[in-house]
């Protein structure tokens, strides 16, 4: 099909939330008489949103304390402003 | 935040190194998430997160105020990363399925308390899952992949975190997102 290239880089527009409101239309209403381009991009957005479900990752406990130790001793300029 | 940070760096470029694990505090879950996600191994990513915090405290001198304190911590952790894989790349790719497992250790520490037993294992598989498909992608979309989706970053900051111009940070995100859809659309 023609069309594709073009649709490709507005469905990627799209996603990069750059697609003008001329734009959207545009490829709303060609997703919606092309399967294959239909498919394209909803796959897509399931891959967005299954990268988007992964759980929030805290640090381990102690982290804090263990940089700290790694941090070489304080500058002696310090010591003597006290 | 960004007020409450610069006052804290002032303190730390005077050499005030209590300061410094205020910073520390404030940084530490997402300076470690990029490390998990990138290297998919909780021993390594804590080591590079560790030195991540150690080379901004060595070099805060050559910090700017008026740059934003995320953005160049962020570039440290992720330049960091990106040369462990590297140094590794020889077995990276063998290591994979044993790099999936060790989800498992992870999700002591993905906060999920108040889920059941049963949808918690559900939780860890999923999260596995993701966490697999992540570390198939090639590191330069892993990256771009990450700070988009995972840190939820602006184009323009994923571009100075990565020293690229945004078009081909955009490119890479580009990239990413296909070769996330072309394997999960064969599951």
């Amino acid at each position: 099909m023609e069309c594709r290239k073009d649709i490709v880089s507005l469905i990627h527009k799209y996603f990069d939330e750059e697609i003008t409101e001329t734009e959207n239309k545009q490829l709303k209403q060609h997703l919606n008489e092309c399967n294959h381009c239909r498919n394209h991009f909803n796959e897509l957005k399931k891959s967005i949103a299954f990268v988007q479900s992964s759980s929030h990752i805290v640090a381990p406990p102690n982290f804090t304390d263990l940089v700290m130790k790694q941090l070489p001793q304080p500058k002696r300029s310090n010591n003597w402003k006290r | 935040m960004e007020t409450l940070v610069k006052r804290i760096i002032i303190d730390v470029k005077k050499g005030d190194q209590e300061a410094f694990a205020e910073l520390v505090e404030l940084y530490k879950d997402k300076v470690y998430q990029i490390s998990y996600r990138m290297v998919g191994n909780v021993h390594e990513a804590q080591d590079i997160a560790q030195e991540a915090f150690l080379r901004a405290y060595m070099n805060i001198d050559t910090y700017d105020l008026d740059r934003k304190f995320s953005t160049w911590l962020f570039r440290i952790v992720t330049n960091l990363s990106i040369d462990r894989l590297r140094k590794k790349k020889p077995d990276f790719y063998l290591d994979q399925e044993v790099d999936g497992t060790e989800g498992l250790t992870l999700a002591s520490q993905i906060a999920a308390t108040d889920e059941l037993p049963e949808d918690q294992v559900i939780t860890y598989e999923l999260q596995d899952w993701i966490q697999g498909e992540i570390l198939n992608l090639p590191p330069k979309y892993r990256s771009a992949i990450i700070l988009k989706y995972i840190e939820d970053l602006s184009l323009k900051e994923i571009s100075e975190i990565l020293d690229l111009p945004i078009a081909t940070v955009k490119t890479r995100i580009h990239r990413g997102r296909e070769a996330l859809r072309k394997r999960l659309s064969n599951v």
